[in-house]
């Protein structure tokens, strides 16, 4: 567990070297702007607009994030090939590899949880009052950039770099999509249930995940919603990540 | 690598002044016509998973930018546009309310306030009634714009009757409703209906309320004058030859509307009305 937790210390470490925060600069000139503009420009809908776009800026910047870095985690290693006097210490393939996932998994709150503290300061500015319930969706957001560093990682160890970036951004997009993949019988009469369930369990639904629009007008969103959407998040990352200690077992590190 | 720094700040200078050309050229609000690639709201909802929020954020900013605002009175304003940035904004985001009531009534108003096509703005306002069934204000607007917009009193006084029932809605919507189908279209109903939009709003649909409480303000005071227009012809045998000269007969009442603009007098039919350079002026004003 220790050298677990070395890893994810040193990847949290080697995130903040190669400035991936960075983009908490953006974030925060994006909020900044969009408090002072707002409330001119939108008709008494700024405290609503900087909801929707705090959120959104959380989901895109962690997305691109979990996606990018997370296919670099592993495959930059094997490819400057600073993996092997690491595998020569006693830390197991199994133990890098989760550490890995952790340690980006980290920097991903760590950044977030910035992002969240900016949004709410924005609103407090305004004196527009720090709605609690957008913890939920932060949270949902959260769990969805997890199943994102899940995917990058498994792909990039079983493809090129290159591959991996491709394909699990359009894992993303396609598990954005999943409502249209649900009524994919509709538009492909002769596609069998059987294979439409398939694509469904194997695409992420990253559908659950988007509870922006309800907490941003109030609806209620449940502990109980939250924990089935955890427990989700947890599975699908769960899967990705043994498959990936699977491939990167049998992996041949040249 | 004076040289670099020097060229990197011509080439910055230059970012602005071939931007301005370009706007010259081309327009500053040609990104507008944008709408016109994607005219279906489902279109761009499709493009966006996620992120359909933010992007309903961003049409919604684009419509006021555009239509409200200090381009009020624009000359060139495409109204075409309206109806579909603002069908965008609302599939989008099929609870944000404030796009319903803006834009019914920048589609309501004749132009050059708005696209002159109270039948859609009712058809808007409808379908935010159905997105937001327990929304007593869209309500409210849909019962008021029947009203005044497409001179339907009883389903009008129906429709605030509905809105009175509501959870949260003020008491005042009951009377109302009564008064809207006993009085039809009379002006103080009128005046009533567009003070409490007034009192309830703010931004370009307060100032547009404002609006049409100072014609009816000036059509007032147009009875007025041409009540003494009449007198004055009676009293005299002659009309008058100029309102100067119904002011030197001792008419003591305003002679300008609201805004400060003269009323025109045409004597051969002896009737005052509001100048066509009055920023209150309408065609078929009521």
């Amino acid at each position: 567990m220790r050298r677990l937790a070395a890893v994810a210390h040193n990847t949290f470490r080697e995130s903040v070297r190669e400035r991936v925060l960075y983009n908490l600069l953006f974030f925060a000139v994006i909020m900044t702007v969009s408090g002072l503009l707002l409330g001119e420009l939108s008709i008494r809908q700024d405290a609503k607009i900087i909801k929707d776009l705090g959120l959104a800026a959380m989901d895109l910047f962690g997305t691109l994030i979990a996606l990018f870095v997370g296919v670099g985690l592993v495959s930059k290693e094997i490819e400057r090939r600073s993996l092997h006097p690491l595998l020569a210490k006693p830390v197991s393939r199994d133990e890098f590899l989760v550490g890995k996932f952790a340690g980006l998994g980290f920097t991903l709150l760590v950044n977030v949880g910035l992002m969240t503290a900016g949004l709410y300061a924005t609103l407090l500015a305004l004196r527009r009052g720090a709605d609690p319930a957008l913890l939920k969706a932060v949270f949902a957001i959260y769990l969805a950039l997890l199943v994102t560093v899940a995917l990058a990682l498994l792909l990039s160890i079983v493809t090129s770099t290159a591959v991996a970036s491709v394909s699990t951004l359009c894992l993303v997009i396609a598990g954005r999509y999943s409502d249209v993949i649900l009524n994919l019988g509709d538009v492909v009469p002769g596609m069998p249930a059987w294979a439409l369930r398939a694509v469904m369990i194997l695409i992420p639904n990253f559908r659950n995940f988007d509870l922006k629009d309800r907490v941003v007008y109030g609806d209620p969103v449940s502990f109980g919603d939250l924990g089935w959407i955890t427990a989700y998040a947890a599975a699908y990352t769960g899967t990705v990540i043994t498959l990936a200690v699977i491939a990167f077992r049998r992996r041949e590190l040249t | 690598m004076r040289a670099l720094v020097l060229l990197a700040m011509l080439l910055a200078a230059a970012v602005p002044w071939t931007q301005a050309r370009i706007d010259a050229r081309l327009g500053r609000h040609r990104a507008q016509e944008e709408v016109l690639y994607l005219w279906s709201g489902e279109q761009v909802r499709r493009l966006v998973p996620g992120f359909e929020d933010l992007l309903a954020d961003v049409y919604w900013l684009r419509t006021v930018q555009y239509f409200g605002g200090q381009r009020v009175y624009a000359a060139n304003k495409r109204f075409d546009l309206l109806l579909p940035l603002v069908d965008i904004t609302v599939t989008l985001d099929p609870r944000l309310q404030i796009a319903y009531r803006y834009g019914a009534t920048y589609l309501a108003e004749t132009y050059p306030i708005g696209a002159g096509q109270p039948q859609a703005a009712v058809e808007l306002l409808a379908r935010g009634v159905r997105n937001l069934p327990h929304d007593w204000r869209l309500r409210q607007d849909l019962g008021l714009f029947h009203y005044y917009f497409l001179d339907d009193p009883q389903r009008a006084s129906q429709i605030l009757l509905e809105a009175a029932g509501m959870p949260g809605s003020p008491p005042f919507l009951a009377t109302l409703a009564a008064q809207v189908l006993m009085k039809g279209g009379d002006r103080a109903t009128s005046r009533q209906v567009w003070r409490r939009i007034y009192e309830q709003d703010e931004g370009p649909m307060k100032n547009n309320a404002a609006i049409h409480l100072a014609q009816l303000d000036a059509l007032d005071a147009l009875d007025a004058v041409n009540g003494a227009i009449l007198a004055h012809e009676r009293g005299t045998g002659v009309r008058p030859a100029s309102l100067d000269d119904l002011r030197a007969a001792g008419y003591r009442g305003p002679l300008v509307d609201p805004v400060g603009v003269p009323f025109a007098y045409d004597r051969s039919e002896g009737r005052a009305t509001l100048a066509p350079s009055s920023s209150l002026w309408r065609p078929n004003l009521k």
